[in-house]
């Protein structure tokens, strides 16, 4: 996931690449690959009779690099399309609320949890409004509440233990 | 034949008791609210929706899963032609013509001819389940472990030749799926496999976390990024119910979309998906004037949602037979079935008959609750489609959080699906597609079982998968042998030159 080759999206004449989509994708499964033939690499693989843990993963691992690799020679060669820009402001917020959320539901509960979550994530987008957003937050949290904790039961924390009516 | 008619009758009993059916109806009703919210398609639907069963008896459940299933799908048609977003693959065609007719102010015509065309797909298919489910649940105790592995095979064959672009590309992705689906303890050896010491994932991935991540928080990403605007239909919603010269067009379609979504459905490796794309195709070649199409054609719109209601059915054949989930959706199912101790597979309908038959006869009820449901109810789905994107997905991000979060109290899995949402951006901007690599990781974990069951009959001889001798034509497992080269034949088909351009046309349609 880390690993976006060069991004880097030229003028018309492809230069030895020539489709950096499928070089990229290629290259995508090949660090998959790696990763996973190093996490599997102490697991036996058995005999036939008995197929031990390490058989299936290290196999598929060594497949899904071959098909990597041969993805990636026929990025060098023929003809196809640039990779995409990689957007910043999407993930970094998106995935941030999630991880916002995640963090904070259990030490701080869902009345703070959910307005904080939905603040963060609509700050993925260019044209938020502060005033409207934080009112929509405390609004969605209310109603997230009604609904899975009182409605569904959902033994969810509201409030940081110890504090709170509930 | 009486048998049948006992059977639906004893379903019938169950799924009509009020609390089943209050049941069924809440679950078409929130299925479609979530479902309605552009770029939430069933998949993301269901995983959010899931911890609301968790305190219900499993029929009561799984009629309620089933209902939030349809109401999923047929949310997502409203979304198509409303706001021309397909919230999953199959709805990518209903917004061709649907969208159309809506700008043309006939939205209410598009969305009544959906759900009456999904209903008539839906009660057929459910009397085709009903009538399927005995012989083939018979034929499953004949399947052996090997018998099982070649019928996967054959299932993620069936994904490869399904999805979009490359063949190569998806036979790596869905292998990265199979890959994934080690994670966890061997459940022979006890080993920790891909782990990397951290004791969370040693239970293995959930299907909920991966779909999650790869389907709900990416989709959002993409959503994010395309500067396309979101053109929610401002001309009236119009007359809902189509008039009779809208039924003389629409119902020859609708037959037609049945059938083949019925037939497409039931195959393996989400066969469903192909139908309405097929579907459109077909209507398009027959129509008199095939230029209308693309222009708002109600037929464009009426045969692919039929054979879209009508495979979504037929995918749970597979499911309730087999025990093999076709699709993700269906592995959700599994996932939320395990959650109540029901396993899927040919005993549910010896063991527990009125959990089967009740839930079948309650798909027949759900797909007469959507049309009731939603008739009256488009124009509160049309003011929920007005919200802006800009609080809209923020509100989905905190949904799926809290979905996660419910299914195990558990904050780590709320990160993992972060991780996963970050791997499924990953996969779309490198060109792969997510659907085949789900597909692959369901069926990873059931496939490698098979294959070392399989290996320890035969003590340790692979050719247990193809054991035939073509002099005399003595077959030992004739079932494996004829699914195994099926599926070489689908792979060599799918990479001959002038199938993939006809494959190519079908799925750039437009």
């Amino acid at each position: 996931m880390a690993d976006a080759p060069e991004t880097s999206v030229d003028e018309t004449p492809r230069g030895f690449i020539k489709s950096p989509l499928d070089f990229g994708g290629g290259l995508f499964l090949l660090a998959l690959a790696v990763v996973g033939y190093i996490g599997a690499f102490n697991l036996p693989y058995g005999h036939m009779n008995s197929i031990g843990s390490g058989l299936l993963p290290k196999s598929v691992a060594i497949l899904v690099g071959a098909f990597g690799l041969g993805i990636m020679l026929q990025g060098l060669f023929i003809e196809g399309d640039r990779l995409e820009s990689w957007g910043i402001r999407g993930p970094i917020f998106v995935l941030g609320a999630v991880l916002v959320f995640a963090f904070a539901i259990r030490p701080l509960g869902l009345a703070i949890a959910g307005p904080l979550c939905v603040i963060v994530a609509a700050m993925a987008d260019k044209d938020t409004r502060p005033v409207e957003l934080v009112i929509f937050s405390l609004i969605m949290t209310a109603l997230c509440v009604g609904l899975f904790k009182f409605l569904l039961r959902l033994p969810i924390p509201v409030f940081p233990p110890g504090y709170g009516p509930f | 034949m009486t048998d049948l008619v006992s059977n639906l009758s004893l379903g019938l009993q169950v799924a009509l008791s009020l609390k089943n059916l209050g049941l069924c109806f809440l679950g078409c009703l929130i299925g479609t609210l979530i479902g309605v919210l552009p770029g939430v398609g069933p998949i993301a639907t269901i995983t959010m929706l899931l911890p609301i069963t968790f305190g219900l008896d499993p029929v009561g459940a799984l009629i309620m899963l089933a209902g939030i299933y349809y109401g999923a799908q047929y949310g997502g048609s409203t979304t198509a032609i409303l706001v021309n977003i397909p919230g999953e693959a199959t709805s990518v065609v209903t917004t061709l013509d649907g969208h159309q007719m809506a700008k043309q102010g006939r939205a209410g015509v598009a969305l009544g001819i959906a759900a009456i065309g999904s209903f008539i797909a839906g009660c057929v298919a459910t009397v085709i389940i009903a009538a399927m489910a005995a012989p083939l649940t018979k034929m499953a105790l004949l399947f052996g472990p090997a018998d099982y592995f070649s019928l996967m095979v054959l299932g993620l064959m069936f994904a490869v030749v399904l999805a979009r672009g490359s063949v190569v590309k998806a036979i790596g992705v869905i292998l990265v799926g199979i890959l994934l689906s080690t994670v966890g303890t061997d459940l022979e050896s006890g080993e920790e496999r891909l782990t990397f010491g951290w004791s969370e994932i040693s239970d293995g991935l959930d299907v909920a976390v991966v779909a999650m991540g790869m389907f709900g928080f990416a989709e959002i990403l993409r959503n994010l990024e395309s500067t396309q605007a979101r053109d929610v239909v401002h001309a009236a919603i119009g007359n809902l119910l189509p008039n009779r010269k809208d039924f003389g067009q629409a119902a020859a379609p609708i037959a037609r979309g049945t059938i083949l979504g019925s037939i497409l459905g039931l195959l393996p490796g989400n066969g469903a998906v192909l139908g309405p794309f097929a579907s459109y195709t077909l209507e398009k070649k027959l129509a008199k004037d095939g230029s209308r199409f693309g222009k708002g054609a109600i037929e464009g719109v009426a045969g692919p949602e039929s054979a879209n209601n009508a495979g979504a059915q037929t995918a749970f054949i597979p499911l309730l037979t087999l025990g093999i989930p076709p699709n993700a959706v269906m592995a959700l199912m599994v996932g939320a079935m395990t959650i109540h101790g029901i396993v899927p597979g040919p005993q549910i309908m010896t063991k527990q008959p009125q959990l089967f038959w009740g839930m079948i006869a309650s798909m027949w009820i759900g797909n007469l609750m959507l049309l009731i449901i939603n008739l009256p109810l488009i124009g509160l789905w049309v003011r929920l489609l007005k919200v802006p994107y800009r609080l809209m997905f923020p509100s989905i991000v905190l949904l799926c959080c809290i979905g996660i979060y419910s299914i195990n109290n558990s904050p780590t899995e709320v990160i993992m699906t972060a991780g996963f949402g970050i791997f499924g951006y990953a996969l779309l901007k490198f060109g792969l597609e997510p659907a085949p690599l789900l597909l692959g990781f369901v069926l990873g974990r059931l496939m490698e079982e098979k294959l070392r069951q399989a290996l320890v009959i035969s003590r340790g001889s692979f050719s247990t998968f193809v054991d035939c001798q073509l002099w005399s034509g003595a077959c030992a497992r004739p079932l494996s042998t004829g699914l195994l080269v099926l599926s070489a034949i689908i792979v060599v088909i799918a990479v001959l030159p002038s199938i993939r351009k006809s494959r190519d046309e079908v799925f750039v349609e437009d």
